[in-house]
């Protein structure tokens, strides 16, 4: 069998009919397994709020103050703000969604803070740090811990005070900037607004 | 059959993409960190280049020589998509380690270089042999690269969160295997090794290849 020649029309044919199957099959993929994505995601997200703030029980976006939320944050991405209720609906606390850059890309962690703006805990989502280096920040036995307890609502105060990891300090750094970041959107945003939305 | 059996092996020894044809080295040293991540990327690859070499070689003949490239691009991205999507509803925590290195399978020169240089020219049965071949070549590579710098690296392997294997606690690390230099040194002996298993088989020395070149017309 001999090979289509390149005439206009076999390579606009070809090129289209290519182009019709691709999209196709990929739109079919896409529905398949489009719902598994999201539950991942949120699955995760949750996974991770739970560890910050175990005691709470219901974890609620409040999309009206991300945007100032973000302006406190500075050079730090913030990707969401969760207002936590407990069992029997009293609200106790704040999580920060936020992606500081670590050593290789952005370090994905979720900040939590108790009412008064202590942070209870941090956790992180994902990240590319470095195996055996970077990855301390999460292996290295207790040092996440030393977040807990700085205080959002002075947090350059608390930052002074924070032990980097050796052959890791890009990506601990990251971490702590996520954490002042968490500490400012909570100074600058949480703090006013914390007497509107806690009105029973 | 024999000749089937035969071109399936050459990807894997004596025409083995990343250490004799030197392609598609940037993703195979990035993520070769993890035993984990390597593994779930050469079956990735193996999946892309084997479909596309099918489809490739069972359309070769409607597909017009000026407009080649433009369609394996579309067919070699539309199964890196679906790698993409499948990995992140299925196995996200690899799918996060692994992060642009999936997407950018499609411009892996390796598959386009398998279409352009064998699919393009040979049977399915062939390109089939091929693509399997070839991608079987590249995960065995990157899966003993990370085997080896994940566990003398970090000095434990770690495979979807269970812990496989690890070196006795006083173990000092050498972190310099986990970065960048210890991917090359660590594949420097993995090209060497292979050159020296090629050369005892075939009996001669096999030449590696400059970067991106491929041979015209396969077999």
């Amino acid at each position: 069998m001999r090979r289509a020649e390149s005439t206009p029309l076999n390579m606009v044919t070809a090129v289209l009919v290519t182009c019709a199957v691709a999209a196709t099959s990929l739109t079919l993929t896409y529905e398949v397994t489009r719902e598994r994505i999201l539950a991942q995601e949120r699955a995760a997200e949750e996974r991770a709020l739970r560890a910050v703030i175990p005691a709470g029980e219901e974890f609620e976006i409040v999309p009206d103050v991300l945007d100032e939320a973000r302006e406190a944050a500075g050079d730090t991405p913030v990707g969401a703000v969760y207002r936590v209720t407990g069992v029997d609906g009293t609200f106790i606390g704040w999580g920060v969604r936020a992606a500081p850059r670590g050593y290789a890309g952005p370090i994905q962690l979720v900040v939590g803070l108790d009412r008064a703006g202590i942070v209870s805990g941090v956790s992180i989502i994902t990240m590319n740090e470095t195996p055996g280096l970077g990855t301390k920040i999460v292996t290295e036995e207790g040092w996440i811990e030393q977040f807990v307890g700085w205080d959002g609502s002075d947090i350059a105060a608390s930052a002074r005070d924070f032990d980097a990891i050796a052959g890791a300090t890009k990506s601990a750094v990251g971490v702590r900037e996520g954490v002042v970041a968490a500490g400012r959107v909570y100074e600058d945003v949480l703090m006013s607004e914390m007497g509107e939305v806690d009105v029973p | 059959m024999r000749e089937w059996i035969a071109v399936f092996k050459r990807g894997i020894a004596i025409d083995n993409p990343l250490t004799v044809l030197m392609i598609g080295l940037c993703a195979t040293l990035a993520v070769s960190t993890k035993v984990e991540g390597a593994l779930f990327m050469g079956l990735a690859v193996i999946f892309v280049l084997g479909m596309s070499s099918v489809i490739v070689s069972s359309i070769r003949h409607l597909v017009p020589e000026k407009v080649r490239i433009p369609v394996f691009i579309v067919i070699i991205a539309s199964f890196v998509t679906i790698v993409d999507l499948t990995m992140k509803a299925f196995v996200p925590d690899v799918y996060d380690f692994l992060g642009v290195w999936i997407p950018l399978i499609v411009v892996n020169c390796m598959i386009l270089g398998r279409a352009e240089a064998f699919s393009y020219h040979n049977p399915v049965r062939l390109a089939v042999a091929d693509g399997l071949g070839m991608g079987s070549g590249f995960a065995i590579v990157i899966v003993v690269l990370a085997f080896i710098r994940e566990l003398f690296g970090s000095g434990e392997i770690v495979f979807l969160g269970a812990n496989l294997l690890s070196l006795p606690d006083g173990y000092p690390a050498p972190g310099i295997l986990v970065l960048f230099p210890g991917a090359f040194i660590v594949f420097g002996f993995i090209v060497a090794l292979t050159a020296w298993y090629n050369r005892r088989t075939t009996g001669r020395t096999v030449e590696t290849s400059a970067h991106c070149t491929i041979e015209e017309g396969g077999r």
